[in-house]
């Protein structure tokens, strides 16, 4: 279970204060989705999970499992099970993404301790998983993220999230810039690691996602704080109301 | 004669030394009295300084403090094992070798026969071929200093006759010592045209004592001839290594050359390039590692005269602790020499804030229908890119290695020989492993 508790967090760099007592739970097997309009904070929340740099955590606490995660390093937290899916993934040029996708595993099975793959099992692996989300040979053998499409660049995030068998997945934004193809595609992906032994926490700006990936429940997040907290319908709600609603509620 | 009064404790050591072995250097005549003009032609100059632009970043007479003694001519007998032990990943190339120990050629070390090629020892009969080393290459002080010292080198000829794919000759500059020593070496390539060779120069040690180097390489390549010629520079911390590279490449020729410098001290390697046949394609990239106080520079000058040839220059430089690189880039492009393409990149990763880098492109165009253009950048590792990998499971070390060896090992892909790749790339990964 996720468990997030009145957590202040500020930029490093100018000490802007984003999030100012962000309080959720996602129990095991839920899907919780985060909607909140632009600069509400819902990029922070999830750079502040995955442990990036930039960010001063100034009070509160993130619970997976019942342990703080807030000092783990971002390798400790991804063998924790914790998975980020980008909103923007990183081009890494010079990195085959085969070559990054065997290190990524390689280094989590080692830190979950279990039997790294031998090269075939892996091979076979990444085939499937890649058929299913229409990645090609060609795509795995381009340096990462490289010249990939918008929606290559997201097919490969899920494509990431499934080999690498995390047990909390955060999804940021990952329906920004895709057509409605590309969306079925990727929340296909994402829906087929639903189950009882993983918590999501999908973040959105708009409702048509959560039409693919249905939601548990919907927190609304604006002005640094969780405003509201509902079912999926709340998202159909904020859809024709907007977000104006929570203007006036600013701390 | 032109008597000037040396500057330097390492300058003065030099004409002292070249005094005393001048009669013992080979060549009679003619080649002894080519010696001692490039002794007064390099009096005239002394070691270039920073006030000299071309060494501007690069101050071979603060770094050269003292001059080593001359190498015995005789080479010292070599163990074959230890020779193979020293260089490392490039033993396991297959091919054809001639081998040169403290600056003398050892033929029981060396393949007795090399189809194809024509060789000779620079140090037999009259070494007068020096004449055709280029007015560019001639004007550096530091090519005076070889020639005066020049004690052995491989003069070969490579057979235009037969179009032989895949023939590799790797030529090995072995350093011995147990005292520091100073090694010159010069060597003339030919290639006849639409000939084809793969030519490997490594410069290795097996000795514990600084060495230091000095070498020049002059190749010319006939009207279509196809030449990879890669460097690779493991002396690891020698002292000084000079090099030279004196380039002439006829009409649609294609040429890449390649120097990898892992770690070794004070380097400056020059590179000069001719290209007076028109449609050749020159491709000159190269890899400086550095760590420690290491200090290495890449100074080229790439001259175009005639029309449609195409010139390429990626060089990198991986830096660490307080280690320096240079890159500076010269190309002239004739009035005669339209339809020029030329491109040039300089990039430098920076992995400690004492580290520094030191870019100089430069373009002389006085054609009007030409591409040309150039970059630069320097920069640390990318934290976002850090923070991704890391996210996906990997520690920080890994994370950082794979970044650095991305970058480092992209240079390599301009070595077309699979085999050389695969050694450079082990050069190159053992350079990284060892501290990072």
């Amino acid at each position: 279970m996720l468990e997030i508790k009145d957590l202040t967090v500020r930029i490093a760099e100018d000490g802007k204060e984003i999030l100012k007592g962000v309080t959720l739970s996602v129990p095991d097997g839920e899907v919780h989705a985060i909607m909140g309009p632009n600069g509400s904070g819902k990029s922070t929340l999830a750079y502040v999970i995955a442990g990036r740099d930039g960010y001063e955590v100034t009070g509160g606490d993130i619970l997976w499992n019942g342990t703080s995660i807030l000092e783990m390093e971002p390798d400790e937290r991804a063998a924790a099970g914790v998975f980020l899916a980008f909103q923007y993934p990183i081009e890494i040029p010079g990195v085959a993404t085969m070559t990054f996708l065997r290190t990524a595993l390689n280094s989590l099975k080692k830190k979950r301790g279990q039997a790294e793959l031998t090269t075939p099992d892996f091979l076979r692996l990444i085939r499937a998983k890649a058929a299913e989300l229409g990645v090609t040979d060609e795509m795995l053998k381009r340096p990462l993220n490289v010249g990939f499409s918008g929606g290559e660049k997201k097919r490969m995030e899920v494509l990431q999230m499934t080999m690498l068998d995390p047990s909390l997945c955060v999804l940021d934004e990952t329906d920004s810039g895709l057509d409605i193809d590309a969306i079925r595609i990727v929340a296909d992906g994402a829906n087929r690691l639903r189950g009882p032994g993983r918590s999501m926490l999908v973040i959105t700006h708009y409702q048509r996602l959560l039409d693919f990936i249905v939601p548990d429940k919907v927190h609304v997040l604006a002005h640094g704080r969780i405003q509201k907290t509902g079912g999926k319908e709340l998202a159909l709600e904020l859809e024709k109301s907007g977000y104006a609603g929570f203007a006036g509620k600013a701390a | 004669m032109i008597v000037t009064l040396m500057k330097t404790e390492a300058e003065e050591a030099l004409a002292r030394q070249f005094a005393a072995v001048a009669s013992s250097l080979p060549g009679t005549g003619v080649a002894a009295a080519r010696r001692a003009a490039a002794m007064d032609r390099f009096r005239e100059t002394g070691l270039p300084h920073r006030r000299i632009e071309e060494f501007k970043y690069s101050d071979v007479r603060s770094a050269l403090k003292t001059a080593f003694a001359p190498a015995d001519v005789q080479a010292p007998i070599v163990d074959a094992n230890a020779i193979e032990a020293a260089l490392g990943p490039v033993a396991s190339l297959d091919a054809d070798r001639l081998v040169f120990v403290d600056g003398a050629f050892v033929q029981s070390l060396s393949s007795s026969e090399i189809a194809g090629v024509t060789f000779r020892r620079f140090a037999t009969g009259q070494p007068t071929d020096d004449a055709a080393f280029s007015a560019i290459a001639g004007a550096n002080p530091l090519l005076a200093l070889n020639e005066a010292f020049a004690s052995d080198g491989a003069v070969i000829s490579v057979d235009g006759a037969r179009k032989l794919a895949g023939r590799l000759l790797v030529i090995l500059y072995l350093h011995t010592a147990r005292e520091p020593r100073r090694v010159t070496t010069r060597n003339l390539i030919e290639v006849a045209a639409n000939a084809r060779i793969d030519l490997v120069e490594v410069h290795a040690r097996i000795g514990t004592a600084a060495v230091q180097t000095s070498t020049a390489t002059r190749l010319v390549a006939g009207d279509g001839a196809e030449v990879a010629h890669i460097k690779i520079d493991r002396e690891i911390s020698a002292a000084t290594h000079l090099s030279l590279w004196d380039l002439e490449l006829g009409a649609a020729t294609v040429y890449r050359g390649f120097q990898l410098t892992a770690g070794a001290g004070f380097v400056r390697n020059d590179i000069v390039a001719r290209l007076p046949g028109a449609d050749a394609k020159f491709d000159v990239s190269g890899l400086m590692l550095g760590r420690g106080d290491d200090h290495v520079d890449t100074t080229l000058v790439v001259d175009h005269i005639a029309t449609g040839c195409e010139s390429r220059e990626l060089f990198k430089a991986v830096l660490d602790d307080r280690a320096r690189a240079v890159f500076q880039g010269k190309v002239i492009v004739a009035p005669e020499a339209q339809k020029t393409d030329g491109k040039q990149m300089s990039q430098a990763l920076l992995l400690a804030d004492d580290v520094e880098f030191y870019s100089k492109p430069e373009l002389e165009i006085y054609a009007d229908d030409v591409a040309c253009g150039h970059g630069a950048t320097a920069a640390e590792l990318d934290e976002s890119m850090l923070f991704y990998l890391r996210s996906r499971g990997i520690g920080l070390a890994e994370a950082r290695s794979l970044l650095i060896e991305s970058f480092a090992l992209e240079t390599l892909e301009k070595i077309e020989n699979d085999d050389i790749r695969a050694v450079a790339r082990s050069v190159v990964i053992t350079w990284l492993g060892a501290d990072l």
